[in-house]
């Protein structure tokens, strides 16, 4: 029991970090239509990014400010360059689009920052770890969880409650009609793509406190793809509760699952899970029921 | 189809024929004798190695060009079937003895059964839910089957090697470049031959049919979830004798060659060649390998100056091979092969082109 609890906390503090990511995923998804593959570059580019302005010497909230003004920039620019031509293209066109651009990122990462695992030194949050009953809960989760959730909240924030918020959400509900209303559709799909760089910078960012960062933590923005099939596409609820379900799930798998059938099964748990989903309900939990019959 | 001016077909037979007429049967002639003499003749080792990793390349982009471009089927995943039609020869060559062709026609049938086996989901689904299927095919097959279980069949640690005189066909034994060459091209022409011939029959105009419109290829009598499997089915058989002369040309097999971008890679193959174009396969396949051959020519002089450059070529090649996807999506998206009609045009209509 004292394992199972355990590894429910770790699941939802790690998931959270995963929710965040997703949310940029759904919100491009949901304003342009665009499937991105190329999650997992847009964490590992935040990541290193604010890894460096930490080695500067720069004071962690400062670096991961910088981060995210770096993302905002970085997610301009790729709409503006790539992806605004791409409107009104077919699925195939636009998804190697963005796979071509997983492929150049991770190429100037690896580039720029070399492959070896890098640390944020000295550590970020402090190491010792806090018991809450018979749980023990590493500080790193704690504050990840506390960021994601916090900048989960100022986004939710910012969709219900300012113009940029409501021109996004009209124009993921009806594109025609935003348009007929005067909202910028342009500027929209610019924004989503800013945000998502954001959310994944941070979300990157985090993950490499806990772990050390390489390139691998581009496979943990790979993550994502279960975690919004699971929450159904479009739904920015459904991304941040399919994150956080994929971060019980891969503890759950690798805790019970790897007795059974021994090996990696934690990476590959979410994605078999995926494909179970995918047989029984397409649309997810809270998708647009729309999945067409073949 | 163009045809000079004063050639008349007078038989079917000469209105099917693949070339019609004296000047494409003289080019075919001298682009044999350019594969079968020329080249081996003259080429280097180096030159050799790059033919056989454009073989290998058209050889993996042929499934997958027959899955998107002529069935209308995303697959990000074909690496998991080349894959396995790797591990299948090598296991029974290795472990069982036979020859070549033998477990080429094993690897070829248990990748196309494997490949089935993810197509089933394309009964249910489709677009971008297909391509999450296929997406978690590669996952669980090669990070999860291949690397963990697979790998330790025979005890022999992490990749399987083969030792020389293991790759027979019949009483010749492959081992030299310029063999595992006249392997390729023969393997090649042969898929190129089967896959175009096997397009223009009942099969192929079916898939084609599925692709343009599965609604309206239903109502015409098409059985979507028969030619679907089969269309994964034959795509798997490509990938699987993709996987198997791999291991002819490098004689080892690991899972790091199997990895998720090397699906990616060869999907961009045939969108760089051109979707829906056997030609397409050959050309985008050629212009990727070369082209980042080509690169290391441009990367060797510049190293003196900026050393990273070299020490991370592997690096500068994917940032590379990404930018020329996004570049040719945006500004070339019918690709090289729609090039190759346009320039053959004009060269055909000269000097009237209108």
């Amino acid at each position: 029991m004292d394992l199972f609890l355990q590894l429910l906390t770790t699941g939802i503090l790690v998931g959270s970090i995963y929710a965040l990511v997703a949310l940029g995923w759904t919100l491009i998804y949901k304003s342009s239509g665009v499937l991105n593959l190329a999650m997992g570059e847009l964490t590992l580019i935040g990541a290193y990014v604010s890894l460096s302005f930490y080695t500067w010497g720069i004071p962690f909230p400062l670096a991961l400010l910088g981060t995210l003004l770096v993302g905002f920039v970085l997610g301009l620019l790729t709409e503006r360059l790539f992806l605004r031509r791409l409107i009104g293209e077919s699925t195939l066109t636009v998804i190697m689009v963005t796979v071509g651009l997983s492929f150049f990122f991770r190429g100037i990462v690896a580039f720029v920052w070399g492959t070896d695992t890098r640390v944020f030194s000295p550590p970020v949050f402090p190491t010792e770890s806090i018991r809450l009953g018979r749980i023990v809960i590493g500080q790193v989760y704690l504050w990840s969880f506390v960021a994601a959730i916090l900048l989960l909240l100022i986004f939710v924030g910012f969709f219900k409650y300012t113009r940029w918020g409501l021109a996004m959400q009209a124009t993921a509900d009806d594109e025609m009609a935003a348009l007929s209303l005067g909202v910028s559709a342009k500027r929209v799909y610019a924004l989503a793509w800013a945000i998502a760089f954001m959310a994944a910078g941070v979300g990157g960012t985090l993950l490499g406190n806990i772990n050390g960062l390489n390139i691998s933590v581009g496979y943990l923005g790979l993550l994502v793809l279960p975690a919004v099939v699971l929450g159904g596409l479009n739904s920015v609820p459904g991304a941040i509760v399919g994150g956080i379900l994929i971060g019980i799930l891969q503890n759950f798998s690798g805790a019970y699952l790897s007795r059974l059938v021994p090996g990696s099964v934690k990476d590959i748990a979410p994605f078999a899970f995926m494909v179970i989903i995918l047989l029984f309900r397409p649309y997810g939990l809270w998708g647009w029921v729309k999945i067409e019959r073949v | 189809m163009y045809l000079p001016s004063a050639v008349y077909h007078e038989r079917s037979r000469q209105d099917h024929a693949w070339w019609q007429t004296a000047f494409v049967r003289g080019k075919m002639v001298l682009l044999f004798l350019l594969l079968l003499v020329v080249i081996p003749a003259t080429a280097s080792v180096y030159l050799l190695s790059v033919a056989n990793v454009i073989g290998y390349t058209i050889l993996s982009a042929m499934g997958v060009q027959l899955l998107i471009g002529y069935c209308g089927q995303i697959t990000l995943g074909h690496a998991a079937f080349i894959a396995v039609g790797a591990y299948v020869s090598a296991i029974a060559m290795l472990q069982y003895g036979t020859g070549y062709p033998l477990s080429l026609l094993l690897a070829a049938v248990a990748a196309g059964l494997w490949s089935v086996l993810f197509g089933l989901p394309s009964a249910r689904v489709k677009g971008f839910y297909l391509i999450m299927t296929t997406m978690a095919a590669q996952f669980i097959t090669v990070d999860f089957l291949i690397t963990q279980y697979v790998s330790q069949i025979g005890g022999r640690g992490h990749y399987f090697s083969l030792p020389p005189g293991t790759i027979t066909i019949g009483p010749w034994v492959i081992e030299s470049d310029v063999q595992v060459y006249y392997l390729m091209v023969l393997l090649v022409t042969l898929c190129i031959l089967g896959m175009a011939n096997l397009l223009r029959t009942r099969i192929g105009r079916a898939w084609i049919a599925i692709r343009d419109n599965d609604v309206a290829a239903e109502a015409m009598g098409v059985n979507i979830v028969w030619y679907k499997l089969l269309a994964f089915f034959v795509a798997g058989a490509l990938g699987g004798v993709a996987g198997a002369f791999w291991i002819s040309s490098l004689f080892f097999v690991s899972p790091e060659h199997f990895q998720f971008g090397w699906s990616l890679w060869i999907v961009g193959v045939i969108l760089i060649g051109g979707v829906g174009s056997l030609h397409g396969t050959v050309f985008g396949a050629m212009f990727i390998t070369l082209l980042l051959e080509g690169l290391k020519f441009v990367v060797i002089p510049l190293s003196e100056v900026f050393p990273a450059l070299s020490e991370k070529f592997l690096n500068v090649k994917e940032a590379a091979f990404g930018l020329a996807i996004v570049l040719f999506l945006l500004y070339e998206p019918k690709g090289l092969a729609y090039r190759w009609e346009q320039m053959k045009n004009y060269f055909n209509l000269w000097p009237f082109s209108y």
